[in-house]
C-alpha cells in the first residue's frame, strides 16, 4: 500500500504555474526525493501542513486525506522542516523528554540521544548547540513522533559531516523500518545521497531522473563470468540515446531535449539544464557526434547548443553573432561568424 | 478526541523548566510580592488596599506570564510544532494555562498572607479569586495569540495593567461622568465590590450578581482566544 499518494496535485498562483499536475506515489520502505526550487517547496509544504488550501488534486497519507480527517493526517506525517522552533532554555534531556510524553512515544529518552548521537550533550541547553547539533534535536523529535510518512526539507543544509552521516543511517534505518521518506531539496548532490528515485518538480511538472548506482563490482564480476562462458557479450540492438554526467560516484542520465546548451571550460564539458551544470564524461567532439541527429549544432568552439531552445540570433556587428535561448534565465550563447553560414544553411535560408 | 492529561501535563512541566531558566518571566512573578510585603509593613487596611495588590498579581502573573509564555512559543517557532503534534486545542491550551493558574494562586495566598488580608467568608472570596484568576488568563491567552514576540507583549500588556490593577481609582470618575457607569461591569471593580460586601457580612445568594459578570467576562474571553487559536492555526 502506499503511504503517500499525490494525485493530480497542480497549484497556479495568478498567472503563473507553479506546478502543472502531477502525481507521485511513496511506498512503505521507499525513499524518493524531489529536487525543486524554494517557491515550489514551500507550497508543497504548506499544503501538507494544512495552511494552504489544496484547489486541484490530493494528497493522501495512508489513505488519509486532509480532507477527510485533519488531525489523522496530520499525525500520520512528520516534518522536518527549516524553520520550527525548539525550547532553547531546555537541555536536550529535556526536551526529548517533552517530546516523548507529547507523542506518547514507546521510544525511551536514552534512546532518542543515542540514535541522533547527542549523548554527550545531554545536560546542555539547546541555545547552546551548534546548527548542526541544533538540527539532530529536530531529528529526535521526528523519531518520538514516528509518523508513516517522513517528510525533509533541505535535510543536509549547512550541516556538518558527523550529522550529515546520521541523517542518511537514520533515513535508511527508517525505511527498513517500513516508514516511507520524501525528500524535498534544491541540491540534487543532497538527493542523489540518500535515495536513488530522484524526481525534478518545476513548472514543466515532474520527471524521474534516471540514476545509475555505480557497482564496479558486480559489473566486473560480470565480466568476468561472460568470460569463463567463453561467450560473446550479444550486441545491443538498441541504441542508446541517453547523456550521462557525472554527480559525485552516481551517474545522472538525461534525454537530449532536456539540455539547453554544452559549455566546455578546461577541457571539462559541462551541460545545462534548466540553469543548473552537470559534469559530462565526454569531450565536446564526442558530445557533438553523439547529438547531431537530435538538432545540437556546434555553435562556437567551446559551445554546442539545442537549437530547438534557441529564440533569436542576434547579430550585433557583421561578424558578431550571439543565440539567445529560451530558458528561464534567457542565457547567451556566441555564434563564430564561420558557424553563421552553416546555421542558416540548418534553418534553410540561403 | 479524548482528553489526554498526559500531554497537558508534558506541556505544563516544559514550561516550568522553561520560566524557571528565564529570569525576565520569573523576576516578574516577585514584584507584586515586593509590593505586597511593603504594603504589609505599613500596615493598611482597607480592602480596597488588598485588592490593588490582588488585581496587580492579576494583571502581572495571570496576565502577563501567560502573555510572554504564549508569546514566546510563537517567536521561537514552536507553536507550530505544538499545533501540529497530536495534542488537541483544549489540551494545548490547558497545559499552556496550567503553569500561570498554579503560580497565580499560589503568589496570591502569599501576597495575602504578607498584606494580612483575612476574608470572612473564605470560600466565596476564593471562589471569585479563581474566576478571575481564569479570565486574565484568558486575557495573557488572547494577547499572546495577537503579538508577534515577548517584547511586543510586554508593551501590550502595559494598558491591561493601567485599566484592571488601578482601575478602582476610576470610581470617583462615574458618580461624575455618567457615560462611564460601563466601568462598574469591570471584573476587577466587581471583584472589589464582592470582597467589600462578603466583609460586611453577604453569603453567597447577595453576591451571585457580581460571580455571575465575571463568568460572562471569562466566557466571553475563552470563545475570542478559541476563535483566534484556529485562525492562527491556518496561517
Amino acid at each position: 500500500m502506499a503511504i503517500l499518494k499525490i494525485t493530480n496535485l497542480e497549484e497556479h498562483d495568478e498567472h503563473t504555474v507553479v506546478f502543472p499536475p502531477f502525481s507521485l506515489e511513496v511506498f512503505a520502505g521507499e525513499t524518493a526525493a524531489v529536487h525543486t526550487n524554494t517557491n515550489v517547496r514551500n507550497v508543497l509544504l504548506s499544503m501538507f501542513m494544512g495552511s494552504m488550501p489544496i484547489s486541484d488534486g490530493e494528497i493522501r497519507v495512508n489513505e488519509i486525506s486532509a480532507a477527510i480527517d485533519k488531525r489523522k493526517f496530520l499525525a500520520n506525517i512528520g516534518i522536518f522542516s527549516l524553520n520550527d522552533g525548539l525550547y532553547e532554555r531546555l537541555t536536550v534531556k529535556e526536551n526529548f523528554s517533552f517530546y516523548k510524553n507529547l507523542y506518547g512515544s514507546e521510544i525511551s529518552v536514552e534512546e532518542g540521544l543515542r540514535a541522533v548521537q547527542l549523548d554527550a550533550e545531554r545536560n546542555q541547553q539547546v541555545r547552546k548547540l551548534s546548527y548542526s547539533q541544533k538540527r539532530r534535536v529536530h531529528f529526535g523529535r521526528m523519531l518520538f513522533k514516528n509518523p508513516a510518512l517522513f517528510i525533509f526539507e533541505e535535510p543536509d543544509q549547512n550541516i556538518d559531516l558527523e550529522t550529515k552521516s546520521v541523517f542518511i543511517k537514520l533515513i535508511r534505518k527508517l525505511c527498513q523500518n517500513g516508514k516511507g521518506v520524501l525528500i524535498l531539496t534544491g541540491n540534487l548532490e543532497s538527493a542523489l545521497a540518500v535515495t536513488s528515485r530522484v524526481y525534478r518538480l518545476g513548472e514543466t511538472g515532474l520527471q524521474e531522473l534516471d540514476v545509475l548506482q555505480d557497482e564496479p563490482d558486480t559489473a566486473a564480476q560480470e565480466q568476468h563470468a561472460d568470460l569463463l562462458n567463453g561467450e560473446t557479450p550479444a550486441v545491443q540492438p538498441v541504441r542508446f540515446e541517453k547523456v550521462p554526467t557525472k554527480v559525485n560516484d552516481k551517474i545522472v542520465l538525461f534525454d537530449p531535449p532536456e539540455i539547453d546548451y554544452i559549455e566546455s571550460s578546461d577541457g571539462q564539458s559541462n551541460i545545462y539544464i534548466k540553469g543548473e551544470v552537470y559534469p559530462s564524461v565526454f569531450t565536446l567532439a564526442e558530445l557533438e557526434r553523439k547529438l547531431h541527429p537530435y538538432g545540437f549544432f556546434r555553435c562556437h568552439r567551446s559551445y554546442i547548443v539545442n537549437l530547438q531552445k534557441v529564440r533569436e540570433v542576434v547579430t550585433w556587428t557583421r561578424n558578431s553573432f550571439t543565440l539567445v535561448l529560451n530558458d528561464a534565465s534567457k542565457s547567451s550563447i556566441p555564434l563564430s561568424k564561420g558557424k553563421m553560414a552553416e546555421l542558416k544553411e540548418m534553418l534553410g535560408l540561403k | 478526541m479524548t482528553f489526554s492529561m498526559k500531554r497537558s501535563m508534558a506541556i505544563l512541566y516544559k514550561d516550568y523548566k522553561d520560566v524557571s531558566k528565564n529570569l525576565y518571566v520569573s523576576t516578574t512573578v516577585l514584584l507584586p510580592l515586593v509590593m505586597a510585603a511593603i504594603y504589609g509593613r505599613m500596615g493598611i487596611e482597607a480592602i480596597d488596599t488588598h485588592y490593588m495588590v490582588i488585581n496587580m498579581i492579576f494583571s502581572l502573573v495571570a496576565a502577563y506570564v501567560q502573555c510572554s509564555l504564549i508569546a514566546e512559543e510563537k517567536e521561537k517557532n514552536t507553536l507550530r510544532g505544538l499545533m501540529l503534534s497530536p495534542a488537541s486545542t483544549l489540551e494545548i491550551l490547558f497545559g499552556k494555562s496550567l503553569l500561570s493558574f498554579i503560580s497565580t494562586i499560589a503568589v496570591i495566598i502569599i501576597a495575602a498572607f504578607l498584606t494580612g488580608y483575612n476574608p470572612d467568608n473564605v470560600i466565596i472570596v476564593g471562589m471569585a479569586i479563581i474566576l478571575s484568576a481564569v479570565f486574565y488568563i484568558g486575557v495573557g491567552t488572547l494577547l499572546g495569540l495577537l503579538t508577534k514576540s515577548v517584547m511586543e507583549a510586554s508593551v501590550v500588556i502595559l494598558p491591561i495593567m493601567m485599566i484592571f490593577s488601578f482601575g478602582s481609582f476610576l470610581t470617583p470618575f462615574i458618580e461624575k461622568y455618567p457615560v462611564l457607569k460601563f466601568i462598574e461591569y469591570l471584573p476587577n471593580l466587581q471583584l472589589i465590590e464582592l470582597a467589600n460586601q462578603v466583609e460586611a457580612g453577604a453569603g453567597l445568594a447577595d453576591v451571585w450578581f457580581h460571580l455571575a459578570v465575571i463568568i460572562v467576562w471569562t466566557a466571553a474571553v475563552f470563545a475570542l482566544v478559541v476563535a483566534v487559536y484556529k485562525k492562527r492555526m491556518m496561517d
